[in-house]
């Protein structure tokens, strides 16, 4: 492979590894859990913003051309920890106060709203974040430690992105498996009933959303230390609609459908658009690429509102037909298939 | 003597209990008791309370004042999953079961404290909780082939029938192991012969010494199945005791008329 | 003192436009029980239909009224044409607020895609400006004031004389009450689109006769506000809508003004998750219903 294809290819995957990890995240808790954060890329951003300013050095460096706040200098892998534990908190924050018992259109507008308001303070806030203009110039994670030409870094890179995804989706895997998995599915189908039966509503969502919110901020720090550039352009609230996209065209409630989902919405989709060639005025094919992610939510929601895997209907496996239904050491494990 | 009797055959007593809405006094001063072992019927016309009142013993809303106390602990204040957890299991008349999972999951999942609901265990791994799933899973087997739902087991609740519905909503109560089981209106629109099954099967509960608090419009099961009965009327308790002596009330005869 | 007496002038003019938008979202959310999203882009496509007839040479009058058929007949058609047969196919409340996002990204770059990222004006003079009491307005300004009153005057005459309002105001409080006392609410609703879309239209029209420049960008950021204002007065009541819009008007411009520009909107949007959080019923109701509480 040529180099300029290899490149391109990194960047695909890196960008999959990275939708793949948000999407996972968003399918817990809107898949899963009933959540609907219409304010998710707000905690991608957070991970991105927290890993940018820690990666970073002092801000007086460079002359001082860019103002933020941290600027740590710390090695890898120190900003995903920390971008995770920030995700996390915000989550907590906005959590407590958002996810209290309120009609489903209500609770995504005021989670939408949270988004709008951090957007509004990280552009008007100058000294947070760089303001408008953003973050530039990260550095990237072990390059000096390696040393290698851009080409390797990047295939590193890749292999970095994918042990992260390979992480979420065990993590994510083990809890839609489990009876927590089953109890948070009941949080989305009726929570008057679920607390009916002793669930304590509130902590599972909040659980939901926490560690979504940890996942989806180490997806924006894995974004950014590649990248090395953030701003408010890159996290525009729409955003998070692409990633809704993607969860409900991939299959929500089902982790293969959300990653299904992160390749073909982020991912083929807008990268497809590079080998259309340009038409029209500039901005067009960016229109055009939205009204498609509008136009493929609307067609899915009245197709197939499931999405191309549906979740998974959960057989438990029956015991031996011989004997009383003892279990014997060699027995088929009793647990759930999928 | 007598004095304590009552208290340690008092499952649930219910105090002076208020509820407003506004201007609207749904629940007026309600006082009564729910004796252990019994089924206690709570009738009375439309809008005399009942199900506000069921609502407030279950937690789902909370009284202006009053109080409300199960066990001989005061749980006015507990919420409403705790109450669960203590004991206090409650039906729906509509939509009690969780449509999008099957109805093995929807007994599995009322199971008090399981190991599978922490994140610490889950994150471990499937071998800190794998006995107990297997355990629950007999045991809810075993619960679904009592009600005759056995071969539904992989069915979506959503999908049943209502009678089906009815009879998960008693099964899957039991599966929370209550010590006592609040119903609303559980006969509510369900064909005679559907009736009759539920009856016997709330029998075949209070002999194994469940308590039953019921709301319920038809009378006939009323008396059919409750060895006391509460009639409430404007938010009060208007009389009490066995529907022969109720049936022979002039007052109770009186509310049902004007309802 | 200074710079909070003009914030409010201020203030006033985005109280009117905010009243007649709000009421407008008030009526069809209190009517269907849809957020529509969509609602601040097709303010924004009003805009542009006033925006062409302005540039055809005719007045900013015709351009009102355009406007505001174009709300009328475009809300009309997306709730018959899209919502309706979406509920009707069984889609549920999180899948149909979905839907709203939906169609407000394909209106916003649909309009995008027609006019760019640039920025248009009306081409109206402001004309001259009068002093009245301590504000300084500019005829336009005053009349922005004035379609804003006649508007709310003529919606509150509409709701509380006539049949068709009776109507409105039944099916808003109790659809199926509403249906078994013989009114036809279908035809109701879609008549509450229309009067509600009119008003949505008029309101995008008024909203770019006041700035000197907008884009496809412009109606959207009014909905959050939007959304406070009509949660804020109490969903489906128009006279709530009314002093929410005066509320939220003159309380996001004196932040403006007294914090930074920038914060302008983030008043409407922590307005607007208190509001959601404690008193989702509004200022002027008792008590939060089922309605408001998770379904």
């Amino acid at each position: 492979m040529s180099s300029a294809v290899q490149f391109y290819v990194t960047i695909l995957l890196i960008y999959l590894g990275v939708d793949a990890i948000a999407c996972l995240a968003l399918n817990l808790q809107f898949g899963v859990t009933g959540l609907v954060n219409f304010g998710f890329i707000l905690f991608q951003a957070a991970g991105a913003y927290t890993a940018a300013v820690l990666t970073l050095g002092p801000s007086s460096a460079n002359g001082g051309y860019q103002q933020y706040i941290g600027g740590a200098s710390l090695p890898f892998p120190l900003p995903l920890l920390a971008a995770a534990i920030v995700g996390a908190l915000l989550s907590l924050l906005v959590g407590l106060v958002g996810l209290r018992r309120l009609r489903t259109d209500y609770q995504a507008i005021v989670l939408l709203a949270v988004s709008l308001i951090g957007a509004t303070i990280a552009t008007n806030q100058v000294g947070l974040f760089n303001g408008a203009s953003g973050l530039s110039l990260v550095p990237h994670p072990l390059a000096d430690v390696l040393n290698l030409d851009p080409i390797s870094y990047a295939w590193v890179y890749v292999a970095i992105t994918m042990a992260l995804f390979l992480l979420t989706w065990l993590l994510v895997h083990r809890i839609t498996s489990s009876p927590l998995g089953r109890t948070l599915r009941s949080v989305r189908e009726s929570e008057a009933v679920a607390a009916s039966v002793g669930k304590n509503v509130i902590r599972l969502k909040l659980t939901a959303y926490v560690l979504g919110g940890a996942i989806a901020a180490v997806s924006g720090a894995l974004l950014v230390e590649f990248i090395t550039a953030w701003s408010p352009s890159s996290w525009l609230p729409a955003e998070t609609f692409v990633y809704f996209a993607a969860v409900i065209v991939g299959g929500a409630g089902n982790n293969l459908g959300a990653i299904v989902g992160a390749a073909l919405v982020p991912v083929a989709f807008i990268e497809a658009s590079q080998y259309i060639p340009a038409f029209g005025r500039p901005g067009l094919i960016e229109s055009v690429q939205w009204i498609v992610i509008g136009l493929l939510i609307a067609v899915f929601l009245w197709v197939r509102p499931a999405g191309i895997f549906p979740e998974r209907r959960r057989r438990y496996a029956k015991p031996h037909p011989a004997g009383d239904g003892a279990q014997t050491p060699q027995s088929e494990p009793v647990l759930p298939s999928g | 003597m007598a004095q304590a009797q009552v208290a340690t055959q008092t499952m649930l007593s219910v105090v002076d209990l208020h509820k407003d809405f506004g201007g609207l006094h749904a629940v007026d001063g309600a006082t009564f008791e729910v004796e252990t072992g019994a089924i206690t019927g709570l009738i009375g016309p439309n809008g005399a309370g009942k199900s506000t009142a069921l609502a407030l013993i279950a937690g789902a809303l909370k009284p202006t004042s009053g109080s409300v106390v199960f066990r001989g602990n005061d749980i006015t204040t507990t919420p409403s999953h705790q109450r669960a957890r203590q004991g206090l299991v409650r039906t729906f008349q509509l939509s009690g079961e969780f449509p999008r999972l099957t109805v093995l999951e929807n007994l599995l999942v009322t199971a008090p404290n399981q190991r599978g609901d922490s994140l610490a265990r889950v994150v471990l791994g499937k071998w800190t909780w794998k006995a107990q799933e297997t355990r629950l899973l007999a045991q809810a087997r075993e619960l679904l082939g009592r009600f005759e739902l056995a071969d539904k087991e992989d069915e979506y609740a959503g999908n049943l029938s209502g009678g089906q519905k009815r009879l998960l909503q008693i099964a899957r109560g039991l599966m929370a192991q209550p010590a006592l089981l609040l119903l609303d209106e559980p006969m509510a629109g369900v064909n005679p012969t559907l009736s009759r099954r539920l009856e016997q099967h709330l029998l075949e509960l209070r002999a194994e010494g469940l308590t039953i608090l019921m709301v319920e419009h038809e009378l006939g099961v009323v008396e059919r199945l409750c060895d006391h009965t509460i009639v409430m009327a404007q938010g009060r308790v208007l009389a009490q005791g066995t529907m022969m002596e109720l049936r022979r009330n002039q007052e109770v005869l009186d509310a049902y008329l004007i309802g | 003192m200074s710079i909070v007496l003009p914030a409010i002038g201020f203030g006033l003019i985005t109280a009117s436009i905010l009243a007649i938008a709000a009421v407008g979202f008030t009526l069809q959310f209190g009517a269907t029980n849809v957020l529509n999203l969509a609602y601040a882009d097709t303010m924004t496509a009003a805009a542009f239909i006033a925006y062409m007839v302005t540039h055809a040479g005719l007045s900013i009058w015709i351009a009102l009224i355009a406007g505001t058929v174009f709300g009328a007949v475009a809300s009309y058609a997306l709730n018959r044409f899209v919502y309706v047969p979406y509920v009707r196919r069984g889609t549920k409340l999180f899948g149909m607020v979905i839907l709203t996002i939906a169609v407000s990204i394909i209106v916003q770059f649909g309009l995008m895609a027609i006019y760019g990222s640039d920025f248009y004006n009306l081409q109206s003079s402001s004309g001259s400006s009068f002093k009245i009491g301590p504000f300084i307005f500019t005829a336009i300004q005053i009349a922005i004031i004035l379609i804003a009153v006649v508007a709310m005057l003529a919606v509150h005459l509409l709701l509380t004389y006539t049949k068709l309002g009776k109507a409105m105001r039944a099916t808003a409080n109790d659809p199926d009450l509403a249906r078994d006392c013989g009114i036809n609410t279908d035809r109701v609703i879609d008549l509450v689109w229309l009067v509600s879309g009119a008003l949505c239209g008029l309101a995008g029209v008024v909203l770019v006769m006041n700035v000197t420049g907008f884009d496809v960008t412009t109606g959207n950021g009014f909905l959050i506000p939007i959304l406070a204002v009509a949660i804020l007065g109490g969903i489906g009541q128009a006279r709530g809508a009314m002093l929410g819009a005066l509320v939220i008007g003159i309380a996001s411009e004196v932040a403006g003004a007294v914090i930074s520009p920038g914060y302008k909107t983030v008043v409407a949007f922590v307005i607007l998750v208190l509001v959601l959080l404690f008193r989702p019923q509004g200022i002027l109701s008792e008590v939060a219903t089922q309605k408001e509480l998770a379904a």
